[in-house]
C-alpha cells in the first residue's frame, strides 16, 4: 500500500544542487566580482593600468585555476538563474514544461559548453 | 456612546451546498453584540440563532485541535483563535480553506491529507524493540529540541491553504505532512528516516516546494513547516547520489 | 446517505503576482540578476578569444556608462539576492542545537550574511592587492 506521496524518484535534485552552488557561490562572491570586473577594473580604481590588458586577461585564462574559476563562476552562475527563472515560468504557467526547460537548463547547458568549448581554445 | 457590546458586525461567508448549488456563493450575516466574539463563536451565534444550516468543523475553541482552520479575510486562520475585535473594520469575509475540495460550506475534504500522513510511516520505527522491563528510551534535551517543534503540528492544514504549489498539485505532499516526517525523522530514538526519505524522492515528494515559505508565516503552532520541507530537499538531494555508496 | 459532491475551486492563475507571494516571485527574479552577470563574464571571454580588437572593444563597453549603469543595476539586485539567500538558508538545514536549544534562525542568517561579506571584501582586497 502506497500514499499519494509516492511516485518516481525525481531528477529535479541534479537542477537544484547547481542551483543551490550558483546561489551558494554568488552569494558570498558576487558582489565583490561585479565591483571588481564592473567597476574597479574598468575605472582603473586601484588596480594598475594593465589589468585589463589583452596579455593580462590572456594569461589568466590561459591558467588552469583561472580557466577553472572562470568555468565554475559562469556556469554555476547560469544554472542557478536557470533554476529560479525556470520555476517562476512554471508558476505563471508560461508555456509547456518542456519549452520552459529548453529556454532555461538548455540555455545554461549550452553556454557551460561554450565556455568549456572557449576555454580550450584559448589555449594553456 | 454605542456600547461596544451591542456592535453589529457583518460576516460574509461563502455557503456551498452540495446537490443544491451548482457553485458556492456568498451568504451575508449580521451578528449583534459580537465585539468580542472569536470567529468561532460569530459563526455559532449564526448557527444557533440565524441559520441552522450553517456548516463548519470545531471542537476544542482554544487553538488545540486544529478543526476550525479557514480563510478569514482572505487570510488561512483559525476560528477560534481570530477575534473579530482585531480585525479591521467592515465585514468580514469567511471563506473554507483555499487549495481544498469544499464538502459543503466551510467545510473541506481533509481525506487527502490523511492519507499524506499514513504514508510517511507517523510512529517511531526503535533501532531495537525494548520491553517494559528493559525501561524507557532516554532522550537529552538537546535531542528533544532537534524535533520538538515540529512536534507542536496540529493538523490545521493552514500551511497547506498558504502553498501555492499544493493548490497547483493536490498530490503535493505539502508542508504539515512533512513535518510530521521530521518530528519522527529527527527523533533520536527513531531508526526509519532512510524508509520515511524513501517516501519524498519524487515530485509529489520534496520537489514540489519552491521554498516559497509563507507555510511558516501562517501556521498558528510556530512549527516551521517550511523548514522541514527544505531540510528534506537537502537530504533528498544527496540521496540522490549517495544512494550508490549506501550499502542495504 | 452520502450526498459528498465536494466543489473544486479553481486557483487564480495570477498568484505568484499577488500579497504575499510577490515578493517570493520578486526574491526568484533576483536569479536572473545572478545569470545576467554570468552572461557579461561570458561575453568577455568570447571576446578574449576572438582575439586583442574585440577584447578592447569589450573592455570600451566595460568602461562605458551604459555598462556601468548595468552592473551598478546588477549589484543591486545581487545584494538583493544575498539579502534572501542567507534568509532562506536556516530553512535548509537541520535545526542547529547550542547547548539545549536551537540557534535562532536570525542568528544563522545574520552570521551568514556577515560571512559572505567578509568573502567578497576578502575578494576585492586580494585583488587589488595582488595587482598592485
Ligand atoms: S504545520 Fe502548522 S499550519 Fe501546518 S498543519 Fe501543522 S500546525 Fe497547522
Ligand atoms: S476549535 Fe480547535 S483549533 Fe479551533
Amino acid at each position: 500500500m502506497t500514499g499519494p506521496a509516492r511516485d518516481n524518484r525525481s531528477i529535479s535534485p541534479i537542477f537544484w544542487l547547481l542551483f543551490g552552488a550558483g546561489g551558494m557561490l554568488s552569494a558570498l562572491f558576487g558582489p565583490g566580482l561585479i565591483l571588481i570586473t564592473g567597476f574597479f577594473a574598468p575605472l582603473g580604481v586601484g588596480l594598475p593600468e594593465n589589468f585589463l590588458s589583452y596579455d593580462h586577461a590572456l594569461a589568466f585564462a590561459q591558467n588552469p585555476v583561472g580557466k577553472l574559476a572562470v568555468l565554475v563562476v559562469v556556469a554555476l552562475f547560469f544554472w542557478h538563474g536557470a533554476e529560479r527563472l525556470f520555476l517562476t515560468l512554471k508558476d505563471m504557467k508560461a508555456g509547456p514544461s518542456l519549452l520552459l526547460k529548453l529556454c532555461t537548463y538548455g540555455v545554461a547547458a549550452v553556454v557551460t559548453a561554450a565556455v568549456i568549448a572557449l576555454l580550450l581554445a584559448i589555449g594553456f | 456612546m454605542p456600547d461596544p457590546a451591542k456592535k453589529t458586525i457583518e460576516l460574509r461567508i461563502l455557503r456551498y451546498q452540495p446537490g443544491v448549488d451548482a457553485a458556492p456563493s456568498f451568504g451575508t450575516f449580521e451578528v449583534a453584540g459580537a465585539e468580542n466574539m472569536s470567529v468561532l463563536e460569530a459563526l455559532q451565534t449564526i448557527k444557533d440563532t440565524l441559520d441552522g444550516s450553517l456548516s463548519f468543523r470545531w471542537s476544542c475553541r482554544m487553538a488545540v485541535c486544529g478543526s476550525c482552520g479557514m480563510m478569514i479575510n482572505g487570510e488561512p486562520k483559525l476560528a477560534c483563535s481570530t477575534f473579530l475585535r482585531d480585525l479591521p473594520p467592515g465585514p468580514v469575509t469567511v471563506e473554507p480553506l483555499n487549495n481544498f475540495p469544499i464538502e459543503r460550506d466551510l467545510v473541506i475534504s481533509v481525506g487527502g491529507f490523511v492519507k499524506k500522513i499514513e504514508s510517511i510511516y507517523p510512529y517511531i520505527m526503535p533501532k531495537e524493540p525494548k520491553t517494559v522491563e528493559q525501561g524507557p528510551y532516554r532522550q537529552t534535551p538537546a535531542q528533544l529540541a532537534a524535533y520538538e517543534s515540529f512536534s507542536d503540528c496540529i493538523n490545521c492544514m493552514l500551511c497547506y491553504a498558504a502553498c501555492p504549489q499544493f493548490g497547483e498539485n493536490p498530490d503535493f505532499i505539502g508542508p504539515g505532512a512533512m513535518a510530521l516526517l521530521q518530528r519522527y525523522n529527527g527523533d533520536s530514538r527513531d531508526a526509519g528516516r532512510q524508509k520515511r526519505l524513501d517516501t519524498i524522492h519524487g515530485e509529489n515528494g520534496v520537489w514540489s516546494c519552491t521554498a516559497v515559505g509563507i507555510c511558516s508565516e501562517v501556521c498558528p503552532k510556530s512549527v516551521d513547516p517550511a523548514n522541514a520541507v527544505n531540510q528534506n530537499k537537502t537530504n533528498s538531494a544527496f540521496d540522490f547520489f549517495l544512494r550508490f555508496l549506501r550499502k542495504e | 446517505m452520502n450526498e459528498s459532491r465536494p466543489y473544486r475551486r479553481p486557483a487564480p492563475k495570477d498568484w505568484w503576482a499577488k500579497a504575499p507571494y510577490r515578493a517570493y516571485t520578486v526574491r526568484e527574479m533576483s536569479g536572473l540578476a545572478v545569470a545576467g552577470y554570468g552572461a557579461v563574464l561570458f561575453a568577455g571571454l568570447y571576446s578574449l578569444s576572438q582575439g586583442p580588437e574585440s577584447w578592447a572593444a569589450y573592455v570600451r563597453f566595460l568602461q562605458s556608462p551604459v555598462s556601468l549603469l548595468l552592473h551598478a543595476a546588477l549589484l543591486a539586485a545581487v545584494l538583493y539576492h544575498v539579502k534572501t539567500w542567507f534568509q532562506i538558508l536556516p530553512k535548509t538545514m537541520p535545526k542547529l542545537i547550542l547547548g539545549r536549544a536551537p540557534v535562532a534562525q536570525r542568528t544563522i542568517t545574520r552570521v551568514a550574511t556577515i560571512f559572505a561579506g567578509a568573502c567578497s571584501l576578502a575578494l576585492v582586497l586580494i585583488t587589488l592587492g595582488v595587482a598592485r
